[in-house]
């Protein structure tokens, strides 16, 4: 159907819409004549990417002197798929109505391990990360020695690419990672680096959050981008979380020991280097001196990280005196090494600022601030003079002179907290430094600034106004959805009791309670024997998850469950974890039926689907909060407190709660899908934590299922369960619309406005 | 004439073995049947220095007979599989007869067996694509749990050769361990204790103790380290999985996964020394392995029992696998199939409009299998009253079914062949007779077409009503499947499928009042159930109208 939203004819590929779909694009075009940024929540199953990429691609469209360029960032590689498959059925739907004049260029862009075709790297005969071996083939040198020498391996792939210089484009279209790969093999290109560089005249590029907000990553692979781009952050909920880490690092004793050993083997190959090839050394001595601590135009095989501070924050200074000889260089990193070996011998937890740090620092190993800023761009200078290809051996290294680089850099925001063993295992010797980011703003911040607007939007971004606070910024527009329902498809549920009647929760006086244990166990037995097809369950850590698993196996409880339905559980072990999902949606689909165990904050919760009936019910297990003993937990909670008045209370839950939304919240995909959640933990009863879920989950919460113990949720299912098997009017019947058609949209525009909320 | 179809249905896990049936008839070859499963045996059955004919009734007895003898191996060779072999016995059936009827006024039954057999193409003589068959596993998982008595510290268990084939099946190094170790090595028995042992110490989960167990004994520490081949395959296996849920893509992705990046999320894993590492092993594997081999099934050819052979057959089909999917890989075919199921998978349904409106997809069936079914009922209510004839004695041993067979076929050498030559109206006649009683055998073995009311009908009324029949289950079909209305079109559509239900009625009256007396009253009890569905529809109708009526119209909605 197509629709005008004021100037904008907007294309979208299905007969109707919902109207919460409609008010978005209408929410979202304002922000984005406005030229602003927004912050928008709408609940899971309504449509909202293809909202989202059928407006904003419109948009381009109708302005074709200066169309917008679309960065669409995702979390996950798995939801960049799915992005550009819907892109796909947007863009033929585009070009059957408009002609090859609608015709874009949409691209995916991930690591080389994600995108390598070269047999000889991705094979699993080779022991070397796809990154190095590529490398390995594909660095300057490497190619320099081979032009002599037809003896050293070069990959084919890269050379093709070369070869065909500017000849080598994507045609228009839209390609996920997968349709790279086929036209590179086809095309002889390498994907990796084709993709690298259209990324800067595709119209739209989905890439991972990282690409954008970890300056090391943006360094080199977004600092292209035009101003009159937007920038969308799906599923952004937990976009906090991703700017902290983006400038947190941690050293442990066995990074120190790895960047001895790099250290060592570098101070060699200076030797070696000094007896044979002395002029190389004297030229990046003589480069330096001229204050450049990048080389200009690097080969694009040769890209490393980039510096780990933002770019705003990185001197254009000369690198100092005492660090430009190589040896010298080496010297100061072997101090700096030195001393944090002495601070991890530490016996208690100690916590300081950046400040403070490296004054000690200076005092103790005689190493300047400047020193420790220019750390990161002179080992990278000195690893190119050296033709290091190997970049996993060295990651050591380079993580100390992150370290320095940000600790120099950064004065507030920031802290350093070593602590000697793991809170909740003291007997298990494990020292840790840590520099830990508490202010999620810092690395948002030139995004904000760099690009015109910046969309950021979720299913669970209650409450709203929070996130303008912790990433310092003004949205122009900033609105909350509710969800119009043909009918009641989804059935939260609160059960605070198990069939004993007694109060089950995760709470740290209850948690290892084996009655409350075997409560929860029974009530997956009651439910995996009433809910068809897939069933999903959510712990609040994988200790507790593990705890609960082996002890529902001892009492036989798991055994009674496996009666009903395959039992599937997420592991540390990512790979595991993935064959594990795919057999567990195999199960579903075969009719098999089957249970997933699965973790709160782990990669699954972030990210997985649950829709249709790989999921008729998730089972939340507690509420996840926050390891609250954690040094840094408890450091960010105070700079939040001192910077923006947050209390640690509100913190706490507002996160607890975003997550277990996010849980149940993937059980849903569209209007026609139905599934239940149930929040197992007497403490949803309480206002105070309730109310922190987002809106679209409440509005459906009765009173009557707020206080439930299992027999009763165990009734209430199957009632929902019939009532859902039951055919429906898709357009929505009693009064309400939830389906629009080309003509309503029409009639709309024409005079009854706002008859949709 | 030829008839020849072969049915090659595989059912999820299930799968039952192929076979087909040949029969020639035709003045100027000898007579011929020719049975055949996927496996190699085939049961051929020639008339060779027959120049002359049989006559129609021997003819039609023999066949019968041959069916039986057919259906009993069958039967004996997947006794487990019997309703699925059934099952597909019945639709080779109906198949056939579809042919027969179409086969004299077109050429397409040529044209399919063209396809289908001459061509090679889809069904082979020797269809080795054929999946194996699989049946389901139980549940289970077994655990080595020491019997705490009190006197001591013996521990028991035991395994059942089930339990073995689902250890092998979960554990390949065992199953490894096992084709190398036994019994050249270590007995059987030991083989198992060690394992148990081994079990056991995981069951305590201390990595330091198995680590130390290990050392001591090179054969148990093949149970207690981490199990390389699983890893391998894994690592195989993943290269394949759903791209929507494939999170060792993103691994590679956000960098997060080079050491040291970030913080720790909360939830660290347990450090151990390097040298207990290869020992670590959790519950959790164990239980995504397990369910991973339950979903599987097992293949049913395995002789469960002989240990040697259930470890052999496991190691084979993991070779095939792979060579399959090397092939499968070289054209891409995966990975269009993947990309298909994410296009699928992302769209909204309900968004969607209505696809081909106005055509739902016809499905003429069978209109016997209405009256087969209501038979039942019929044939109870009247008793005995149309069945003069003596019910054929379907059930038959295979042993009595060759009794009979050779009794036929002296019978024939005595008095030999009458003459004149058959006729192919006759030939042909005999086919319908024979289809027919096979078709009806569909639902219950025991029934034979003279036990079908509608068979002692009159052929005018018998075949209005296999007439109505089929038109009003289509109206219905399309009736039923119309509701809720949510378009106008489909509004429509129902409004002139009651006009045209409305018409039936009187029809049927007719036919009732047409008939003899004698049959009326079987006719009215044959005619009875379409009414009542037809009733059932009128009223869903009224219903719905009258709801429609008083429902708001949409306007302007607050």
């Amino acid at each position: 159907m197509k629709f005008q939203i004021e100037d904008v004819t907007v294309y979208f590929p299905y007969e109707n819409i919902y109207p919460e779909q409609y008010s978005y694009m209408i929410e979202l075009k304002r922000a984005l004549d406005a030229k602003g940024h927004c912050l928008l929540e709408m609940p899971t199953g309504t449509g909202k990417t293809i909202a989202l990429l059928s407006l904003i691609t419109s948009y381009s469209l109708s302005k074709p002197s200066n169309p917008v360029k679309l960065l669409y960032c995702t979390r996950t590689v798995h939801e960049m798929e799915k992005t550009l498959a819907e892109l796909k059925l947007l863009h033929n739907y585009q070009v059957k109505h408009l002609g090859p004049s609608a015709r874009i260029l949409a691209l995916g862009l991930s690591s080389r391990k994600n995108l390598c075709v070269n047999p000889a790297v991705v094979s699993a005969e080779n022991r070397d990360s796809v990154d190095a071996a590529c490398r390995k083939l594909t660095a300057s040198w490497v190619r320099a020695l081979a032009a002599e020498d037809p003896r050293v391996p070069t990959c084919e792939f890269f050379e093709n690419y070369e070869k065909a210089a500017s000849d080598a484009v994507l045609p228009p279209g839209v390609y996920t990672l997968q349709d790279l790969r086929t036209f590179g093999k086809e095309k002889g290109w390498c994907p990796y680096f084709l993709a690298r560089h259209m990324v800067q005249f595709a119209n739209v590029v989905v890439y991972s959050y990282q690409y954008l907000l970890d300056p090391k990553v943006a360094g080199i692979i977004s600092k292209e981008m035009q101003r009159e781009s937007v920038v969308v952050f799906d599923e952004a909920h937990n976009i906090d979380n991703v700017c902290i880490e983006a400038l947190s690092v941690r050293v442990r004793s066995q990074t120190l020991e790895g960047a001895t050993r790099n250290l060592n083997k570098m101070s060699q190959e200076i030797e070696r280097l000094k007896a044979t090839d002395a002029g190389r050394l004297r030229a990046e001595y003589n480069r330096l001196v001229e204050g450049l601590a990048q080389r200009g135009n690097l080969p694009i095989s040769d890209t490393w990280f980039a510096n780990p501070t933002l770019p705003a924050d990185i001197l254009k200074e000369a690198v100092p005196g005492n660090i430009r000889r190589a040896e010298h260089f080496l010297s100061v990193l072997r101090r700096l090494v030195q001393y944090f070996k002495g601070r991890l011998q530490t016996e208690n937890v100690e916590k300081e600022g950046p400040v403070t740090f490296v004054a000690s620092i200076n005092a103790q190993v005689g190493i300047d601030q400047k020193m420790l800023k220019f750390c990161y761009d002179r080992l990278y200078s000195l690893m190119l003079t050296l033709e290091i290809t190997d970049t996993e051996e060295f990651m050591h290294i380079q993580t100390i002179c992150d370290l320095a680089t940000l600790v120099g850099t950064y004065t507030r925001g920031f802290s350093i907290i070593i602590e000697p063993f793991d809170e909740r295992m003291p007997h298990i010797p494990d020292p840790v430094l840590q520099l830990c980011c508490h202010d999620a703003s810092l690395a948002i911040k030139p995004v904000f600034e760099r690009f015109q607007s910046v969309v950021i939007t979720s299913g669970t971004l209650s409450p709203i106004d929070l996130y303008p606070r912790l990433l310092n910024f003004n949205p122009v527009v900033s609105r909350s959805f509710t969800m119009s329902l043909t009918r009641d498809c989804i059935c939260p549920m609160v059960l605070t009791r198990g069939s004993d009647q007694l109060p089950v929760s995760t709470k740290y006086d209850l948690r290892s309670d084996p009655g409350v244990e075997k409560n929860y166990g029974k009530l997956l037995l009651e439910m995996v024997s009433v809910v068809p097809d897939g069933v999903v369950c959510f712990f609040v850590s994988y200790s507790y998850m593990d705890g609960i698993v082996n002890s529902w196996h001892e009492s036989g409880i798991l055994k009674e469950i496996m009666q009903h339905k395959l039992v599937f559980i997420e592991t540390q072990d990512v790979v595991e974890t993935t064959l594990a999902l795919d057999n567990y949606r195999r199960a579903c689909d075969c009719g098999r039926g089957a249970v997933f165990f699965s973790v709160a904050r782990g990669k699954v919760a972030e990210g997985i689907d649950f829709d249709r009936h790989y999921g008729r019910l998730v089972i939340m297990f507690g509420v996840p909060f926050q390891y609250t003993l954690s040094r840094i937990l408890l450091a960010r909670l105070e700079y939040l407190r001192e910077t923006f008045q947050i209390k640690e209370g509100d913190f706490l839950t507002f996160d607890a709660l975003r997550q277990a939304a996010q849980c149940v919240g993937r059980v849903i995909r569209s209007k026609a899908d139905y599934g239940m959640m149930i929040f197992a933990d007497k403490r949803y009863s309480r206002h105070d934590k309730r109310s922190k879920l987002p809106s679209w989950i409440l509005s459906h919460l009765r009173d009557a299922h707020l206080n439930l113990s299992t027999d009763m949720a165990v009734h209430i299912a199957r009632e929902f369960l019939r009532r859902m098997a039951q055919p429906y009017d898709k357009t929505g019947a009693m009064g309400k619309r939830t389906l629009l058609s080309q003509e309503d949209l029409e009639k709309m525009s024409n005079g009854v406005s706002d008859m949709l909320f | 004439m030829l008839i020849s179809k072969k049915y090659n249905k595989n059912r999820k896990n299930y799968s039952c073995p192929a076979f087909s049936f040949d029969l020639t008839l035709s003045s100027a070859s000898p007579l011929q049947l020719k049975l055949q499963t996927n496996t190699e045996t085939a049961l051929y059955f020639f008339y060779k220095n027959t120049r002359s004919y049989f006559p129609l009734s021997l003819i039609t007895r023999m066949i019968s007979s041959l069916f039986n003898i057919f259906l009993n191996y069958i039967t004996r060779s997947v006794e487990k599989d019997f309703r699925f072999c059934n099952y597909q016995l019945t639709c080779i059936f109906v198949n056939g007869k579809k042919s027969i009827s179409t086969a004299n006024s077109d050429s397409e039954l040529q044209r399919l067996h063209q396809q289908f057999v001459a061509g090679g193409k889809l069904l082979d003589q020797n269809d080795g694509r054929m999946p194996k068959q699989r049946v389901a596993l139980k549940n289970e998982m077994w655990t080595v749990k020491p019997l705490s008595d009190g006197q001591s510290n013996r521990v028991t268990f035991n395994l059942s050769p089930e339990i073995i084939y689902q250890i092998f099946a979960e554990k390949p190094a065992v199953r490894q361990a096992y084709l190398n170790f036994v019994p050249n090595k270590i007995t059987e028995k030991e083989f198992w204790t060690k394992y148990s042992r081994a079990e056991y110490l995981h069951s305590t989960r201390n990595v330091v103790a198995a680590a130390a167990e290990a050392a001591e004994d090179e054969e148990l520490s093949v149970f207690l380290k981490q199990d390389e081949l699983l890893a391998n395959e894994a690592r195989r296996k993943i290269r394949r999985v759903d791209p929507t849920v494939d999170i060792d893509a993103d691994e590679g992705d956000d960098y997060t996964h080079l050491l040291d990046h970030g913080l720790s999320r909360g939830h660290t894993k347990d450090v151990l020394d390097p040298i207990y590492e290869p020992y670590r092993r959790s519950f959790s594997q164990n239980l995504n392995q397990h369910a991973a081999v339950v979903l599987q099934g097992r293949l049913v050819d395995v002789e469960l029992g002989d240990t040697r052979s259930v470890a052999e057959a496991l190691a084979k089909p993991k070779q095939a696998e792979l060579a399959n999917e090397i092939s499968n890989n070289s054209k891409g075919n995966l990975e269009k199939g993947l990309s298909d199921r994410i296009s699928r998978m992302i769209e909204i349904e309900d968004l969607q409009g209505p696809r081909d409106p106005s055509v739902a997809p016809l499905s003429v069936k069978d209109p016997r299998d209405y009256f087969d079914s209501h038979q039942g009922d019929a044939l109870n209510a009247f008793g005995d009253a149309g069945s003069g004839v003596k019910p054929l004695k379907i059930s038959v041993y295979s042993g009595e079914a060759y009794d009979s067979l050779r009794e036929l076929v002296s019978e024939v050498r005595v008095k030999g062949l009458s003459k004149p030559v058959m006729n192919p109206e006759v030939a042909f006649q005999v086919l319908n007779v024979l289809i027919q009683n096979i078709s009806s055998t569909k639902h219950s073995l025991g029934k034979s077409p003279h036990d079908s009311v509608l068979d002692t009908l009159p052929k005018v009324p018998k075949d209005e009503l296999l007439h109505h029949w089929t038109s009003i289950q289509e109206l219905l079909k399309h009736f039923w499947s119309s509701y809720p209305i949510t378009e106008k079109y489909l509004y429509e559509k129902v409004t002139r499928l009651k006009d045209a239900m409305s018409q039936v009625y009187p029809k049927l009256q007719e036919i009732k009042e047409s008939v003899q007396s004698d049959f009326r009253h079987q006719v009215s009890l044959l005619v009875q159930p379409m009414l009542q569905a037809l009733d059932a529809a009128f009223a869903y109708y009224d219903a719905d109208v009258q709801k429609r009526s008083t429902k708001i119209q949409w306007s302007c909605v607050d």
